[in-house]
């Protein structure tokens, strides 16, 4: 076996350490290179910018805990500017295993920020129903959601003054780790409703949303941990997102430098099948 | 008896979904009220749906135990971490903070269930860099575009590409815009008008799978 | 440091390493967190659905606000539940008719309209732009989305990929052309997709060490060191273990 054949069939393991080192190394001694903006970034960051105060931003959290790193930074940030903006914030999610997650960034950016409960932003929680409860909030937002997460009636709420159904509120992100997600709040919400609406997702997801980006049918995107720093920079609160980025550059050079190396093995070794 | 069982589930298809088709071009308050009331209800019968999902599970596990059949401890750790869940959910009202303060519900979601699905998922970081270092070969012209895609792409969405290579930037922009929302809007274009097609097909009574086997 | 949190970090640290002890190899610790992350998982699914479904939707706006309206989807839930009765199993397809008939005419208008529709509009853009005062003109430049010569390679890209798909003929002459080049396309989108999801990986990743670097502190009694030694102590005992248990027959 030659020298290219044997390097072809290294351990797996031995990959698997690489790729840790390149993750922890820069995490443990960050080096803070600079992050560009992205015009889908900015696309949602200036919409909410332009809005008046006590809008109402609708935000949904339709993400579980295998997404958390890419979906929890860009939730903290999108709220950390409609909170200082001070505008009107009505959260829900349509993934049951991420009420969790969503319950605790509401009530952890709502209590850094000061704000109230009811009077400045309400949790909905999770309703099951997927896309039939985006259709029911479009028709009757009281319907849908009786009572908020803590179980009080969500008529009456001051966050909710003259909000009857999503016709009523100023902007929608739909934070989508997959369905029901971004494309969901526009084909039952948007397309009949008629709000403006903005998505953040996945990396898996994001290439995905592009021609919705193109066609204007969302006004911005946030893809991934790179969409989640960029936020944050936009913002001028740096948080987890900018963090991880110099792990993200480390790992993704390793990552070029493996396909680099297991093309230049594969080549030798044909060369060498070829003479032999 | 075949009407009971084959006929009329289908013809409850057949007008159901004409009729919320049909609903969305009409704009009066009666048809409305109506999209309002069904999508109320799906609300409801999603809830029963997540139930009949689960269930299986419950079974597949309890004859495991019960038969000591291999693994069965692991079915064990199961059902104890299901039950504990549940037991702790019921106690704090399914609530997993009450007033800011975390419920013992919400230290197991915290601390069980978000580490173990975050992990679960993380560890197909080290996977993909091993298929990538396997697999990702220039065999042939397509896959030779592939894999410049892939690192364009890869470098010039990260600070250090961006360094190291300042065009990376902006080429896997007009990619991602470009070039890979045209293949995206076309694949769209075709699942969507391939979900019609099957909605139709449903709605007709030609596709009939969902109502499950038997020969009635 | 309240008490919960660092027992909380001590559990969700070991249960950490425990997940990522296969990347060593399959082993029983592993197998235990597996079966555990579906416990907990299941169990947080069914006390969310009991106490929002049956408390929020059914119990409450029934018994306070007299919604008598709200047994009909009750019952046709229930009647999706005789699938587990084999003598009343067919009852069950009544409900799975009604979800799937106002499912389908859901979809089919607002899927027409939004992603066959509204992406068609988008591909057939104008190629000249009318300024006022400067005549017709045509944009080159590459980076900006809505240009001309972008609207061109859009649209060739959109053709071309539908006819690779749509056209099961076998592609000749100028057919072979249009389909090599929505090979290509796709091949460059393939790749963007393998980028992004490279990044995705890498960020669940990033997300998890970031935890363990914070359970490492002195304030959480440092479970990420204790614990990672004790994971590999656990993978070495039982890897000799498994070495000197006799091959199993069969």
């Amino acid at each position: 076996m030659t020298f290219a054949e044997r390097m072809l069939k290294i351990d797996r393991r031995i990959i698997f350490l690489v790729i840790g080192l390149c993750t922890l190394l820069p995490l443990l001694y960050p080096v803070g290179l600079p992050i560009k903006i992205s015009p889908e970034v900015r696309g949602v960051y200036d919409h909410i910018e332009s809005l008046p105060e006590r809008s109402v931003v609708f935000l949904s959290f339709d993400f579980d805990p295998a997404s958390k790193p890419e979906l929890h930074p860009q939730a903290i940030a999108l709220l950390r500017h409609a909170f200082k903006k001070n505008l009107r914030v009505v959260a829900m999610t349509l993934w049951v295993t991420g009420t969790g997650l969503a319950d605790q960034i509401i009530t952890q950016v709502a209590r850094e920020m000061e704000k109230e409960n009811g009077k400045d932003y309400v949790f909905l929680g999770w309703s099951p129903g997927n896309t039939a409860v985006i259709i029911n909030l479009g028709q009757d937002l009281y319907k849908a959601f009786p009572s908020d997460y803590g179980g009080k009636p969500t008529k009456g709420l001051p966050v909710l003054d003259g909000v009857h159904s999503l016709k009523d509120i100023t902007y929608l992100v739909g934070l989508g780790a997959g369905n029901p997600g971004v494309e969901a709040w526009y084909v039952f919400g948007k397309d009949k409703y008629r709000f403006e609406m903005g998505g953040g997702c996945t990396g898996v997801m994001a290439p995905g949303l592009y021609p919705l980006l193109r066609s204007g049918q969302i006004n911005g995107l946030i893809g991934g941990l790179r969409g989640a720093a960029e936020y944050e920079s936009l913002i001028d609160r740096k948080g987890t997102a900018v963090a991880g980025m110099d792990a993200q550059s480390a790992t993704h050079a390793a990552i070029v430098l493996l396909v680099i190396m297991c093309n230049v093995f594969y080549f030798a070794s044909r060369a060498q099948q070829g003479r032999g | 008896m075949i009407l009971l069982r084959r006929q009329l589930p289908l013809f409850i298809t057949l007008v159901t979904g004409l009729t919320m088709a049909t609903q969305y071009y009409v704009p009066h308050p009666v048809s409305e009220e109506l999209l309002t009331s069904v999508t109320k209800w799906l609300q409801i019968i999603g809830g029963f749906a997540l139930v009949l999902g689960v269930t299986s599970l419950f079974h597949v596990h309890a004859v495991k135990i019960r038969r000591q059949e291999a693994g069965w401890g692991y079915s064990g750790v199961l059902y104890a971490g299901m039950l504990g869940t549940i037991a702790v959910g019921l106690w704090a009202n399914g609530k997993e903070s009450i007033d800011g303060v975390m419920t013992a519900f919400g230290w197991a979601y915290s601390y069980m269930m978000v580490p173990l699905q975050g992990t679960m998922f993380a560890i197909l970081a080290f996977f993909i860099a091993s298929a990538a270092y396997r697999s990702f070969r220039a065999r042939s012209r397509e896959a030779a575009v592939l894999l410049a895609a892939a690192v364009i792409v890869m470098m010039g969405r990260v600070p250090l590409g961006e360094y190291i290579l300042p065009l990376s930037g902006d080429v896997s922009q007009w990619i991602l815009n470009v070039l890979n929302a045209s293949v995206r809007r076309a694949i769209l274009i075709g699942v969507s008008l391939g979900a019609v097609a099957l909605s139709f097909k449903i709605i007709f009574g030609v596709e009939r799978s969902y109502l499950g086997g038997g020969k009635e | 440091m309240p008490f919960e949190s660092i027992i909380g970090a001590w559990v969700a640290t070991g249960l950490t390493l425990f997940i990522f002890s296969f990347l060593y190899k399959d082993n029983p610790v592993f197998k235990v967190a597996e079966h555990l992350y579906v416990g907990v998982s299941v169990g947080y699914t069914i006390v969310k659905t009991y106490d929002t479904v049956i408390v929020h939707l059914i119990w409450k706006p029934i018994v306070e606000n007299q919604e008598w309206m709200l047994l009909i989807p009750v019952f046709i839930g229930l009647l999706m539940l005789t699938r587990y009765v084999p003598k009343a199993s067919w009852l069950s397809r009544y409900a799975f008719a009604f979800i799937v008939g106002v499912g389908s005419g859901l979809a089919i208008p607002r899927t027409i309209s939004s992603f066959i529709l509204k992406q068609i509009e988008d591909t057939i853009r104008p190629l000249l732009t009318l300024m006022p005062g400067e005549g017709v003109s045509f944009t080159w430049n590459l980076l900006s989305p809505a240009s001309g010569v972008n609207a061109i390679i859009i649209l060739v890209g959109v053709c071309s990929v539908l006819f690779y798909f749509f056209f099961s003929v076998e592609h000749r002459g100028p057919g072979k052309a249009v389909a090599r080049t929505g090979v290509f396309f796709l091949m460059i989108a393939f790749g963007a997709a393998f980028g992004y999801t490279v990044m995705a990986r890498m960020s669940l990743l990033i997300g998890r060490l970031t935890d363990l670097i914070e359970f490492s502190d002195a304030s959480y009694g440092r479970p990420t060191l204790w614990l990672l030694v004790m994971t590999i102590g656990l993978l070495i005992v039982l890897g000799r273990r498994t070495r000197s248990e006799p091959p199993q027959e069969g």
